[in-house]
């Protein structure tokens, strides 16, 4: 009884709406503004970019940017789509968007392909089959595609006497860290200035870490471990996408996660703790107080880096693992079209512009994050150099084809309440690796429901 | 009686009328609906479907929930604790040294600032490497802490933190109820030779029990329902952490769209506090003022 | 006169009180020194208790007076607070709330209070055990209720809930109306007053030092409400204060904070409840006090 009539009263609510839409549509002459929501402050001037050449080019659509950070990026999101005040085109992320696929909350846009508003062959490969749910319905073009790299305090490395030739030619395992291991022990420095392979290195009085912390990673680890897992042959998944049967409980896994935490305990990493204070790690704040030597961060963060003051930054490629790749997770974002929008059309005229070279050009040039579109390259290579950044590292797994795909899944914010806690106490020092055999028990119980 | 008892129940029914309105259709109807939800598997986008006692089977087995219970549990017993001895130290102190306006106004303006506001401030003192308060401990010799960030001192921080901002105004409500009791009976004990300190447990502390049994059932309850200080800072970590249950509610329900479980875990949280409630009153009643 | 504490003593607690001052009223010192200094330099100046690099840049981006480039090149996130629309906002929402909850919870007591009639003592239970309903058992229902009926994001969904009524509301007036002397009543009765009349012309101004009480803590308690107006008003045209900063923060780069903006923007939030105070002072300070003594 009760949801019979909710559901009348949502009706006859939605048909209220549809009315005052449509006549104030009708009424002013065709104008809509579609509202679009990001969360990555730095690229939101790239994107206002595009947004005016959308308008110009279509006139009548406007379109209002919001930015909310990723801290609560998908809370408010929910919300929004719940009230049907949310966006109607916002940027997704793989792990997100097959969520709200499965509840209905975002528009298939395979009529924009059909269509030829948009050209899948001018996508980097890969990028575009990402985005294609369990459905088999396309629901983003992609925008961008980030991979992870080496970033070094240009100073604390000639301080230390490690060449550039050291750095771009190091190389991990996960029993004894190799050379990567001995470059970030080198680099670390205690209070009185004894060095981490030196004899009396005091752990608990550290002034600058090797290698700096940006969080536990969770079930992620994109810039925190995924590297690492990778070339020790690792995957997330028995299948990507759509993975079902998880490898956090994998022993490859635990030598990896277990030789990641080892750092934190010999004192060459910060624990969480220090790291972090609150849910995000502060790595750049802290890199840029100078208390890090080196991180491993996306290339989306080029930028933020290199603007710090007083740190003059290089950026190596990731080290070599046991499998002799330099192995990094290839991620790129899309945008998604919200099932509420009472401006589906524009809406998708949107996304198919935000998809095409004429849009990635124009955020290319801002040197921040790579254009998911090949032709867009040479602009984002010369914005990054007109910046004094060299991107090569970040290519370096694309060329050695070690990159791994981003896991897409069904339940990921679940897994993620699930990995989060495990991975943050390991990485806080109060649960050992071992304890991911359960917490992988937990995830597969979510996909055997 | 002047009125006609007919005139006066329509009158009565007037009166109540919109208070009895908001009570039905806000608070009694919501609260079966709700009970309703916690047996439907509800997402907030779709209907949902009867799972009969579905979510309390899975929440007797969720780890995360009964952490939630224990780590609410904690904060509630150091929040409380710590305030209320605080506040009748500050209380007994002002009544003691002076009737000063402003002082009072001082003690109180904490509370009058927004939680939210409370706790970023707080987030940045105590900020592990720009704050001032490790700077402090760093003049003091003494080694700095991750006061947000370390699992053992996160719910004491957020505790504490929040005594800051209730201080003042518990200590305001123990003043008052000082200022009722009257100075002959501390004449009285200072004739018999009584010392500060034993006026103040056997007189001071007796006498004020009503209040102070008034303070903790107000303050008990709603120190459970702490939100936004683990919302604007932590957000439920490191690992588990803070995730208080009414955090932990608002994750379900938020950011992983059930909408059926977190109504089962907040039927939980009312049964908890109704009993709290309870027992409060119970001891409340025993605790009757000697001066009476 | 009882005894006061003499000399050695009366010292200490004065430095004890002093401390207790100290504690309490540094965090604030402490926005206005941050919000006053350079996101660059507070990490060198972190100990300094003046502003780090004094720059008025906190507060000119949280007025989005800084064009958003130059709001990125100072670490702020190029987002601002459109802080007289937020101030608007909160004064609606605490305004109308405070308004209609106290009128209405005053009407329901008086006639638990002074009029008899059958069903009284149960329906008088029924509000008495709402007391006990913690929020968040009906918070979800009331969100679900709300964009059923459409009210997500609108001004009536924030204030719906609490405009009837609140059960404390109610008991703490019911008290004060029952030490009314009956024989006033009675007196106005016989002069012809009808029920409505004694309300508004005997009963309201006689109670006028209980009603200022809840007023203000009702005001208080609405102006610095978070979680709802969090679920049901998240947008901009309807965004309290406590939200809209909330908002701010989680736009502030992720990595490195705009601590100098961030404080800037909680100093600014802090202010108008702050300048209520000043202005109220002594009765608010009275108010809290006698909420405990009924």
């Amino acid at each position: 009884m009760k949801w019979q009539r909710s559901r009348f009263v949502t009706a006859a609510a939605a048909s209220v709406l549809a009315l005052a839409g449509c006549s104030s549509t009708a009424g002013s002459s065709g104008d809509v503004t579609l509202n679009y929501w990001l969360w990555d402050s730095a690229q939101q001037p790239g994107y206002q970019k595009c947004a005016d050449a959308f308008t110009s080019a279509n006139p009548g659509i406007g379109v209002k940017i919001t930015q909310y950070g990723w801290d609560d990026y998908w809370t408010t999101l929910t919300a929004g789509l719940v009230s049907g005040e949310g966006p109607d085109v916002f940027v997704s992320h793989l792990n997100h968007y097959p969520e709200l696929a499965g509840q209905n909350q975002i528009l298939p846009i395979d009529d924009v392909v059909e269509s030829k508003q948009a050209d899948l062959s001018s996508y980097r490969k890969g990028l575009a089959d990402l985005w294609v749910g369990q459905d088999g319905k396309r629901y983003g073009l992609p925008k961008d595609y980030d991979t992870v790299a080496v970033f070094a305090n240009q100073k604390m490395l000639d301080d230390a006497g490690v060449t550039a030739q050291q750095l771009d030619s190091m190389a991990w395992n996960p029993r004894d860290g190799g050379t990567y291991e001995k470059t970030i022990a080198h680099l670390t420095v205690d209070k009185k200035g004894v060095r981490g392979d030196q004899p009396g290195f005091d752990k608990a009085n550290v002034a600058v870490y090797g290698l700096g912390l940006n969080g536990s990673g969770g079930g992620f680890g994109q810039t925190e471990w995924s590297q690492y897992a990778f070339s020790d042959g690792w995957t997330h998944a028995d299948k990507n996408p759509w993975g079902t049967r998880w490898n956090y409980g994998d022993p490859k896994f635990l030598e990896t996660i277990g030789w990641f935490q080892s750092l934190a305990k010999k004192g060459y990493m910060p624990t969480l703790q220090v790291a972090g204070g609150g849910k995000v790690g502060r790595q750049p704040d802290n890199y840029g107080a100078g208390k890090y030597a080196m991180v491993t961060e996306g290339s989306w963060n080029t930028k933020t880096y290199f603007q710090l003051k007083g740190v003059k930054t290089t950026i190596a490629p990731v080290p070599a693992g046991p499998n002799g790749q330099r192995a990094s997770m290839f991620n790129g974002l899309a945008d998604n079209i919200a099932a509420g929008t009472k401006h589906p059309d524009e809406a998708k005229k949107l996304v198919a512009f935000l998809g095409s070279k004429a849009c990635q050009d124009l955020t290319a040039a801002e040197g921040i994050a790579f254009p998911a579109v090949e032709s867009s390259a040479r602009i984002s290579k010369d914005a990054f150099a007109k910046q004094g950044i060299d991107t090569a590292s970040f290519q370096v797994p694309i060329d050695h084809t070690s990159t791994h795909l981003a896991p897409v899944a069904q339940h990921w914010t679940e897994l993620q309440a699930v990995m989060n806690p495990a991975m943050d106490a390991i990485m806080s020092l109060t649960a050992e690796p071992d304890s991911l055999k359960a917490a992988n028990h937990q995830v597969d119980a979510l996909f055997t429901q | 009686m002047k009125f006609l008892p007919a005139r006066e129940t329509r009158a009565a029914w007037l009166f109540v009328a919109p208070a009895a309105a908001g009570l039905l259709a806000f608070t009694l109807v919501p609260a079966v609906r709700g009970l309703f939800y916690s047996f439907t598997d509800f997402s907030v986008f779709r209907p949902g479907k009867f799972v009969g006692a579905g979510n309390y089977r899975q929440l007797a087995a969720d780890p995360v929930f009964w952490n939630a219970l224990w780590v609410t549990l904690e904060y509630v017993v150091l929040n409380i604790g710590v305030q209320t001895v605080l506040a009748l130290g500050v209380a007994v102190l002002m009544h003691r040294l002076t009737r000063s306006m402003v002082i009072r106004g001082l003690i109180l303006t904490p509370y009058l600032v927004a939680n939210v506001i409370v706790a970023l401030v707080w987030f940045w003192i105590l900020d592990y490497q720009l704050g001032i308060g490790n700077q402090v401990l760093d003049w003091l010799g003494l080694p700095r802490m991750a006061f947000f960030g370390d699992q053992a001192l996160a719910i004491p921080t957020i505790a504490l933190v929040n005594v800051w901002r209730h201080l003042g105004y518990t200590a305001l409500l123990i003043f008052a109820g000082l200022q009722t009791i009257p100075k002959t009976v501390y004449e009285a004990a200072a004739i018999d030779g009584a010392t500060e300190a034993k006026m103040f447990w056997r007189v001071t502390l007796p006498l004020l029990r009503p209040v102070l049994a008034l303070v903790l059932v107000v303050s008990v309850v709603g120190s459970f329902q702490t939100f936004d200080t683990v919302a604007v800072t932590t957000q439920g970590g490191p690992v588990n952490s803070t995730r208080v249950i009414y955090y932990y509610i608002y994750e379900l329900a938020f950011g992983r769209f059930k909408f059926g479980y977190a109504s089962a875990v907040s039927v939980v949280l009312f049964a908890v506090l109704a009993a709290v409630s309870l027992l409060q009153l119970r001891l409340t009643r025993a605790g009757q003022s000697d001066l009476a | 006169m009882r005894s006061e504490p003499r000399g050695i003593g009366r010292t200490i607690a004065w430095i004890i009180l002093g401390l207790v001052l100290l504690v309490t009223l540094f965090p604030f010192y402490w926005m206005l020194r941050t919000s006053f200094s350079s996101n660059g330099a507070l990490a060198a100046g972190s100990g300094d208790l003046l502003p780090a690099g004094f720059s008025l840049g906190g507060w000119k981006r949280v007025f989005g007076l800084a064009t958003p480039a130059e709001a990125r090149a100072d670490g702020g996130s190029g987002a601002s607070l459109h802080f007289w629309l937020y101030l608007r906002n909160s004064v609606i929402v605490a305004t109308s709330t405070t308004v209609c909850q106290t009128f209405f919870s005053a009407m329901a007591a008086y006639a638990f209070a002074r009029l008899r009639w059958p069903g009284r003592n149960a329906v008088f239970f029924l509000f008495l055990s709402a007391m006990m309903v913690p929020p968040i058992f009906t918070i979800l229902p009331n969100f679900v209720l709300m964009r059923d009926l459409g009210l997500l994001n609108t001004f009536l969904g924030i204030v719906l809930p609490g405009l009837l009524m609140a059960p404390f509301a109610v008991f703490f007036l019911r008290q004060f109306f029952l030490a009314i002397p009956r024989e006033l009543e009675e007196a106005a009765i016989l002069d012809g007053a009808g029920r409505p009349r004694i309300f508004f012309r005997l009963i309201l101004p006689m109670s006028s030092a209980p009603l200022s009480t809840l007023a203000i803590l009702t005001y208080v308690t609405s102006w610095n409400d978070y979680f709802w107006p969090l679920l049901v008003g998240k947008a901009d045209d309807v965004r309290v204060l406590t939200v809209a900063l909330g908002v701010f923060r989680s736009q502030t780069p992720q990595g490195n904070p705009d601590w100098a903006g961030l404080m800037a923007a909680t100093l600014v939030s802090a202010l108008p409840i702050l300048v209520l105070f000043a202005l109220l002072g002594r009765r608010v300070i009275n108010s809290i006090g006698s909420t405990g003594l009924k």
